[in-house]
């Protein structure tokens, strides 16, 4: 993975000195809340509703064992022992001391991380997907792009004051796992008929209150343009997004607004003026990035079959395919029955630091289904790996079933909610298994907002609950065939609200309709697609 | 009457923009004027960063300020977008906190400013170009041309291209380039001030070769307008005539190129007595794959392949350059011929440090400003 040089360490050394100055001026009063707020903003620090609330960037998901156990140091020496992984594959800690944040942004900068830029409006921190280098199907490793737009858009001085925040995908498979159809940018690496690698571009998607996919703008941009593109995109968008409305301001709406024709007539004249230039990402920077992201050596094969009493199980559903001979992916679900999906503890991140040492090359991943992946594990040590995780209630095997369920954080911390989505998700997770019907059902994804900010990522959701606030009542509006990877959709009203309770229910039996319904090795929409959405209706309203 | 975003001010010398007005209208509107003040109308409100830039890159060299509720954490991303000045007008500014501040390193290069400062990844692709080409010197030591060639077109395929000012000696180079890569760019500097010869033999030695990747650069219309509308600056500084016609020009259309064939040898003399055959001028690679060739060797190469002269040489031409600028010579294949009178016998294009202040005097302009507006604070 990338390791910072000395530019790097001097800029995020020189960020978080100056943030300690101001946190400082804060404490004695010199700076007011008001003057402190767009200061803190950039600095991933947010008012919640009990207290600060810091969001270190994760850099596409992906991190180091010692960077793992940085991230647990923190939580049990300035948090209550946790942190919780979000959707866009960061973590946050929810109760951290003003006092004590220049601590903790220095922690990070000794291991190369930082908390820049996960808030504001400005460009977020670069998902992508968590299988990246390791996945079989994949056309070229997007995260040495990934690392080259984290540079670019850095303390960007053009674009620190967009209309609003900025959030860029990247995805090098052909099965998206990035969900760039639902990104103010998604990018999508493909190789020319010429065999050149490159990029699709789309732009303009979105969830939030008013769900966009994204439009396709471009089939294909030189990878070493890719700056330049992205610049062009961000400067029409600063000078032409509305600011006079904070629900209308992101890109999507422009997009829509001008026609994605037009916008994208637009970008092109920028980048033609902007091409060719000092955006141009020089060949030795791509060789120098794309060294630190070389593919993982040969693991070794399993010599006995494991006989762990559940290894078969949690085989068939968290271990996925790998590139690379002998070696295999290892989802870990932060998602046992009961539990807050992304919620995890310092102990359970010194577990799995330790065993990515151990058996998967010292590297983990954190998903946008706020799990966390071993991306390259060796093959001969899944029985060993399996009993250690199932020690630590990390083996439940349930990556992509329905109990892996996506929530944001909800009433529970979050001053935007209108509902606690977390309760519900947890009830949802424990009737699903004690039912026994996650084994059964085959994939499926919930997720659960607890505001019309979708944070929680509901409108893509196969079975999506967004809690919104009626006349003081929270209820929760169920959605049906929402798709966040691949050909993404935005999932459709099935009826009216629900009480917490009675969503929780009807999550259950829309389960249960596809767990009877589904043709073998069917896909949620496709059921939904063939049956409609009668037999989800009835079994929710009994109509 | 605000119209568009312009607000017309009763001063001649100053026009106010907000974020409203379009680049294209705003590119018009500070024509001429000297000073131009950009509204923020608040600090969130980044729009006029875009636009300032946009001025820049249009040739705007007047005084940009930018005016509004601004933060001092802004000033040095506001300079770098291109203002020269930024005016807070903040009573209750929180002083002296410093957001962005200073940093040595940037990761993105200037949008607007007129420093022209390498980004990161340019400072790091330099270190490692300079350190491929220092390897591949050393294996190239007294190679032959075509060798030479060979390894300079593995390594730099795609983003190597040969200068030719289809002077004496020029064919050498051009036969070599199409025998080993003939997709090659070939740029031409057409200064304007050529010997018609020139230009003749530039057309016919490419079809003879089969070469048809010409690239031609020329100096900027407006440019040659506003610093040699007589074309005759040569008469009065040459190095400024070079620096319009030549070196800017070819500033320009290299950002496309990480390594240049050059005709140049040791025999020339001068600070090219100690020529490698892959040399790297501090931002570029030089290949040179004549550098080691005697001018008997030159000679016979040129027998040996059989190729069309440069007309002039018959009438004692040694080294061929703009017509105003050459003379013929005594000893062939010196360079004794150019620039005879003036301290120099290089243009120019060939001096990184040079290179890089032509480019910028374009955008640099250094402007005396003075306080203008009490309870406003300015940074300068």
């Amino acid at each position: 993975m990338y390791q910072y040089d000395e530019i790097d360490r001097a800029l995020v050394d020189a960020r978080t000195a100056q943030f300690r100055e101001q946190v400082n001026a804060r404490l004695s009063g010199a700076l007011s809340e008001d003057e402190f707020k767009p200061l803190r903003l950039m600095n991933g620090v947010y008012l919640q509703l009990h207290a600060y609330m810091l969001r270190v960037a994760i850099p596409y998901g992906v991190l180091s064992s010692e960077q793992l156990r940085s991230l647990a140091f923190i939580a049990r020496t300035y948090d209550r022992g946790y942190g919780h992984l979000t959707t866009r594959q960061n973590i946050q800690y929810n109760w951290p001391r003003l006092v004590d944040i220049p601590d903790i942004l220095d922690h990070l900068a000794g291991v190369g991380m930082h908390a820049i830029q996960t808030s504001g409006n400005t460009i977020r921190n670069t998902t992508t997907d968590p299988f990246a280098g390791a996945a079989a199907d994949e056309v070229a490793d997007p995260r040495p792009w990934c690392e080259l737009v984290r540079q670019w858009s850095t303390t960007h001085p053009e674009f620190t004051w967009l209309p609003r925040k900025f959030k860029i995908a990247i995805t090098g498979s052909p099965e998206d796992r990035a969900a760039i159809g639902v990104h103010d940018i998604g990018l999508r690496l493909i190789r020319s008929k010429a065999g050149e690698i490159g990029f699709e571009i789309h732009v303009g998607g979105g969830q939030g209150r008013t769900p966009v996919i994204a439009k396709k703008i471009r089939d294909y941009l030189p990878q070493r343009e890719l700056l330049a593109y992205l610049t062009a995109i961000l400067r029409v968008y600063n000078l032409k997004g509305r600011r006079d409305n904070l629900y209308k301001a992101r890109i999507k709406i422009l997009v829509n607004a001008m026609g994605a024709d037009c916008f994208a007539r637009a970008v092109e004249a920028e980048y033609e003026a902007v091409r060719g230039r000092a955006l141009t990402v020089p060949v030795e920077e791509i060789g120098r990035v794309s060294a630190f992201f070389a593919a993982p050596p040969e693991g070794r094969s399993q010599t006995t079959p494991p006989a762990a009493p559940g290894y078969d199980r949690w085989h068939g559903v968290n271990v996925k395919p790998h590139r690379v001979a002998g070696r295999t992916i290892v989802v870990i679900p932060l998602k046992a029955p009961g539990k807050t999906p992304g919620d995890i503890d310092a102990d359970q991140m010194d577990l799995v630091a330790d065993l990515a040492d151990r058996y998967g090359l010292s590297e983990i991943r954190v998903s946008k289904e706020q799990n966390l992946v071993l991306p390259h594990v060796d093959e001969s040590a899944l029985e060993s790996l399996y009993t250690l995780l199932d020690g630590a209630r990390l083996a439940t095997p349930n990556a992509d079933k329905a109990s892996d369920i996506v929530s944001c954080p909800g009433l529970d911390y979050c001053n935007l909610a209108n509902a606690r989505s977390i309760p519900v998700a947890q009830q949802i997770s424990r009737n699903l298994h004690e039912s026994g019907l996650d084994a059964v059902a085959g994939k499926v994804t919930i997720k659960i907002s607890g505001c019309i900010n979708a944070c929680g990522h509901h409108h893509v959701a196969n079975i999506g609950l967004l809690g919104v606030d009626k006349a003081g009542q929270e209820v929760y509006q169920l959605t049906l065939g929402g798709v966040a990877d691949g050909d993404a959709a935005i999932g459709k009203i099935l009826g009216p609200g629900l009480n917490a309770g009675a969503a929780v229910k009807a999550v259950i039996a829309c389960v249960r309709v596809f767990a009877e319904k589904a043709a073998p090795g069917e896909a949620f929409t496709q059921t939904l697609a063939r049956l409609g959405a009668a037999p989800f209706k009835e079994a929710v309203y009994g109509v | 009457m605000a119209s568009n975003g312009v607000i017309p001010i009763k001063k001649a010398d100053c026009l106010e923009l907000t974020g409203d007005i379009s680049p294209v209208e705003a590119e018009q509107a500070v024509r001429g004027v000297p000073r131009v003040n950009i509204r923020f109308s608040g600090f969130k409100d980044g729009r006029g960063f875009s636009l300032a830039a946009l001025l820049r890159r249009a040739g705007y060299k007047g005084e940009l300020r930018a005016v509004g509720p601004l933060l001092h954490d802004q000033v040095d991303d506001l300079k770098r977008m291109g203002f020269d000045t930024v005016e807070i007008e903040r009573r209750d500014s929180p002083a002296r906190i410093r957001n962005t501040g200073g940093m040595n390193s940037i990761y993105q290069p200037d949008p607007g400013a007129p420093l022209n400062r390498a980004s990161a990844m340019h400072q790091r692709a330099v270190t490692i170009r300079k350190a491929r080409a220092e390897t591949l010197a050393a294996q190239t030591e007294g190679a032959s041309p075509e060798e030479i060639l060979r390894v300079a077109t593995a390594e730099y395929g795609g983003r190597i291209a040969m200068l030719s000012s289809f002077g004496a000696e020029a064919a050498l180079g051009l036969a070599l380039v199409a025998d080993i890569a003939p997709d090659t760019p070939i740029l031409f500097m057409d200064t304007g001030q050529h010997f018609p010869q020139t230009l003749t033999y530039r057309n016919r030695l490419m079809e003879h070769l089969g070469l048809t990747n010409l690239r031609t650069l020329k100096p900027a219309a407006d440019q040659v307008e506003a610093e040699d509308p007589g074309g005759d600056l040569y008469l009065t500084d040459g190095l400024a005539c070079c620096d319009l016609r030549k070196v800017r020009p070819l500033a320009a259309a290299l950002d496309s190129y990480d390594a240049l064939i050059t005709g140049r040898k040791r025999y020339h003399g001068g600070e090219r007595g100690q020529l490698a055959a892959i040399g790297f001028d501090g931002e570029r690679v030089k290949i040179n794959p004549f550098a080691f060739l005697s001018r008997e060797a030159v000679a016979e190469r040129y027998k040996a392949l059989d190729l069309p002269r440069h007309p002039l040489i018959e009438n004692g031409y040694a080294s061929i350059g703009c017509w105003p600028c050459t003379a013929p010579a005594m000893e062939p294949g010196s360079r004794e011929g150019r620039w005879t009178g003036q301290d120099r016998k290089e243009c120019g294009i060939f001096d990184p440090a040079r290179a890089r202040r032509a480019k910028r005097a374009g955008a640099i302009r250094l402007i005396q400003t003075e306080p203008r507006r009490l309870g406003a604070e300015r940074i300068a």
